[in-house]
């Protein structure tokens, strides 16, 4: 099995230098598509899914491997050595942005510049530290993604709802971006919310800009200043956007941000 | 008619409507008691505020952006919480408005009481959780049966072996107690027997010493070869032999004290013998028994000061002590002083096999009694009872 195969890699662009885009916990390679075609030009777009999500194969998934975020930024490393990548930019979301700090410290060669979209290296609150939850409340979400294996599977099921403004999504959409094996979602969960990443920020040695959502519930304020302060080379925009995902939300700010940073 | 703007308040369902950026701008009547409130106290929120906090965590991960490349959700489960705290488990449909550019007018969301539905779906998950880590586990077995099988195999043969090896064992002891009753036993009563025609013959003085040797020497080897016998039958299962009849128990322990002092001539005994007439038991085996406390207690107690013997008698019980003072045995030593073959370590000279309080406890029990010691600062106490029946 191919590393291309394994993470679904898609490679597109016209441009030398590479910028690689990792999607986060929930989502799959699909979250970049506002985003990603202003970068097509002057940049060779690489874009995958993590093992365990969208056209991945499933197959290649280790319950011991995918355990901790080391083991996912070893396929980023794996994907930028396979297209032999030097000195691009990694674009990651929400998790990803933490596998990307540690994809960079693996190899840093790979990156000399990381984007990191509301990231957050511990998501439970600790002495001095405010992640924004208890371990309680990640517990009882682990827990609640067992109550919509039913409600997903019917979400994600073939009925496809009219969908006039964008009929390109539908078949594709509904196919790949929540398909999902509901163990692998947990476990990915499980991972995201419980890692606790604090310590290895100060050993990431690439330019860092943290683009943080005004208001973000899961990636709050204080804990992208905190990314930032701890990061050797860190730098933070806020940008004017809801929730956690600015890159579907507010994609023209997320664009600017990058514009201006590389 | 249909009056559609009482169809949208009091629908059989909660409507909400958030604007571009996620306030809610719009609620009605039904979703808005469901919550225990009025629909303006909502208007201003962002659906976020309305879930626990699990549920605003996926929502942001999962159907946020999939209401934003999808345009719509359907039959997603979540609880709201209404501003007094109570849960509302609830199914969402979602469905964005769209400008002709794409970009979101504002969305649409319906929703519906599930706490029954999703409590059964809860127990489905789980069934199927139960159902799912039985079949891992038969499949462990499975593929662990052979070797489970191979083990047990291994088992049973070693177990067959370890029989055998007993059965050995027996035979052996057997053979032992044969040749310790006959081969030894025999030749030792022919010396016996001789050194008792040549101390009737006239004797040099230094024949006269020479024999008293001999004869004690035998005397102590007989002994030896009985409490070789003895632990024989005892690990053969077989407890010590013994024959009740009416005793003068007095008499017997008066024997034993004066046999003692003979051998100890500079040491003071003291006996108290409040017994009086016949008791059934086996006389020689409890001399035996007393013999072997006396002769302990001589040897290992302080030598200056006196040792006590005491007996004494109720309608049910027997009770004899032998008591010195001296230092007292070490916990570690004490648990074992039963065990056949054990011998506390130190002082000199003339030590048994280790079988003397083994022997004397099998003894005790064999009489349906005990045998029992306390040791302190003060002294040294074992303590033999034994009950009377009739």
């Amino acid at each position: 099995m191919s590393v291309s195969a394994r993470n679904n890699v898609t490679v597109r662009g016209d441009g030398q230098r590479a910028m690689m885009f990792a999607h986060g916990f929930g989502c799959d390679q699909n979250m970049w598509r506002h985003v990603t075609p202003t970068f097509e030009q002057d940049y060779k777009i690489v874009l995958f899914d993590h093992v365990g999500c969208g056209k991945s194969d499933l197959g290649a998934y280790d319950h011991v491997k995918y355990s901790t975020l080391s083991g996912y930024a070893a396929d980023v490393v794996e994907i930028g050595q396979a297209l032999d990548i030097k000195g691009g930019v990694f674009v990651g979301h929400s998790v990803s942005a933490m596998i990307g700090i540690l994809a960079s410290i693996q190899a840093p060669d790979l990156f000399s510049e990381l984007v990191l979209i509301g990231p957050s290296p511990r998501y439970i609150n600790d002495e001095g530290y405010e992640g924004g939850f208890t371990r309680e409340e990640i517990e009882e979400l682990l827990e609640f993604l067992d109550d919509n294996h039913l409600g997903w599977s019917a979400a994600m099921g073939p009925v496809i709802m009219g969908n006039p403004d964008r009929p390109e999504l539908s078949e594709e959409l509904v196919n790949s971006f929540c398909r999902t094996d509901p163990d692998i979602a947990k476990a990915f969960a499980r991972v995201t919310f419980l890692s606790d990443n604090r310590s290895d920020l100060e050993r990431c040695q690439a330019r860092a800009l943290v683009i943080q959502c005004r208001q973000d519930v899961i990636a709050q304020q204080g804990v992208g200043e905190y990314v930032r302060d701890h990061l050797p080379k860190g730098e933070m925009v806020v940008i004017d956007a809801t929730g956690h995902c600015p890159n579907l939300s507010a994609p023209a700010q997320v664009i600017s941000a990058i514009k201006a940073f590389v | 008619m249909e009056d559609l703007e009482d169809l949208y308040e009091n629908a059989p369902c909660g409507y909400l409507s958030l604007a571009a950026d996620g306030v809610i701008v719009k609620a009605n009547r039904t979703l808005a008691g469901w919550l225990g409130t009025q629909s303006f106290e909502l208007l201003g929120k962002r659906f976020y505020d309305l879930l626990n906090v699990p549920g605003k965590i996926f929502y942001e991960t999962h159907f946020a952006p999939l209401l934003r490349m999808q345009g719509y959700f359907n039959e997603v489960a979540l609880d709201l919480v209404g501003p007094d705290g109570r849960r509302l488990p609830v199914l969402a449909n979602a469905a964005e408005r769209r400008t002709s550019d794409g970009g979101v007018q504002f969305t649409r969301i319906t929703l519906f009481q599930a706490g029954d539905r999703r409590r059964y779906e809860r127990e489905l998950v789980d069934a199927k959780n139960t159902a799912d880590r039985a079949r891992k586990e038969l499949e462990e077995l499975n593929r662990s049966l052979e070797a489970r099988i191979a083990a047990g195999v291994a088992e049973r043969l070693q177990l067959e072996q370890g029989l055998l090896a007993e059965k050995e064992v027996a035979r052996l002891r057997e053979q032992f107690v044969a040749i310790l009753g006959h081969d030894l036993r025999n030749p030792l009563a022919s010396i016996v027997g001789g050194l008792n025609i040549l101390s009737r013959e006239p004797q040099s003085d230094k024949a006269r010493r020479v024999l008293t040797m001999m004869s004690h020497s035998t005397d102590r080897m007989s002994g030896l070869i009985q409490d070789m016998l003895d632990l024989a039958r005892c690990r053969a299962g077989q407890g010590i032999a013994v024959d009740p009849k009416p005793t003068d128990l007095r008499g017997v322990l008066e024997q034993v004290v004066h046999e003692l002092q003979t051998a100890y001539p500079g040491r003071n005994i003291q006996p108290s013998f409040e017994i009086e007439g016949q008791v059934p038991c086996d006389g020689g085996r409890i001399a035996q028994l007393v013999s072997n406390l006396l002769g302990n207690a001589l040897t290992h107690g302080a030598p200056d000061r006196p040792v006590k013997v005491i007996a004494t008698i109720t309608d049910n019980e027997v009770m004899i002590t032998v008591a010195n003072e001296g230092e007292p045995i070490p916990d570690h030593i004490k648990d074992h002083l039963f065990e056949p073959f054990f011998r506390a370590t130190s002082s000199g000279e003339k030590q048994g096999l280790g079988l003397g309080l083994f022997i004397s406890y099998e003894i005790a029990r064999s009489h349906g009694g005990n045998l029992q010691v306390q040791s302190n600062q003060k002294e040294t106490q074992f303590c033999f009872t034994m009950p009377i029946f009739g």
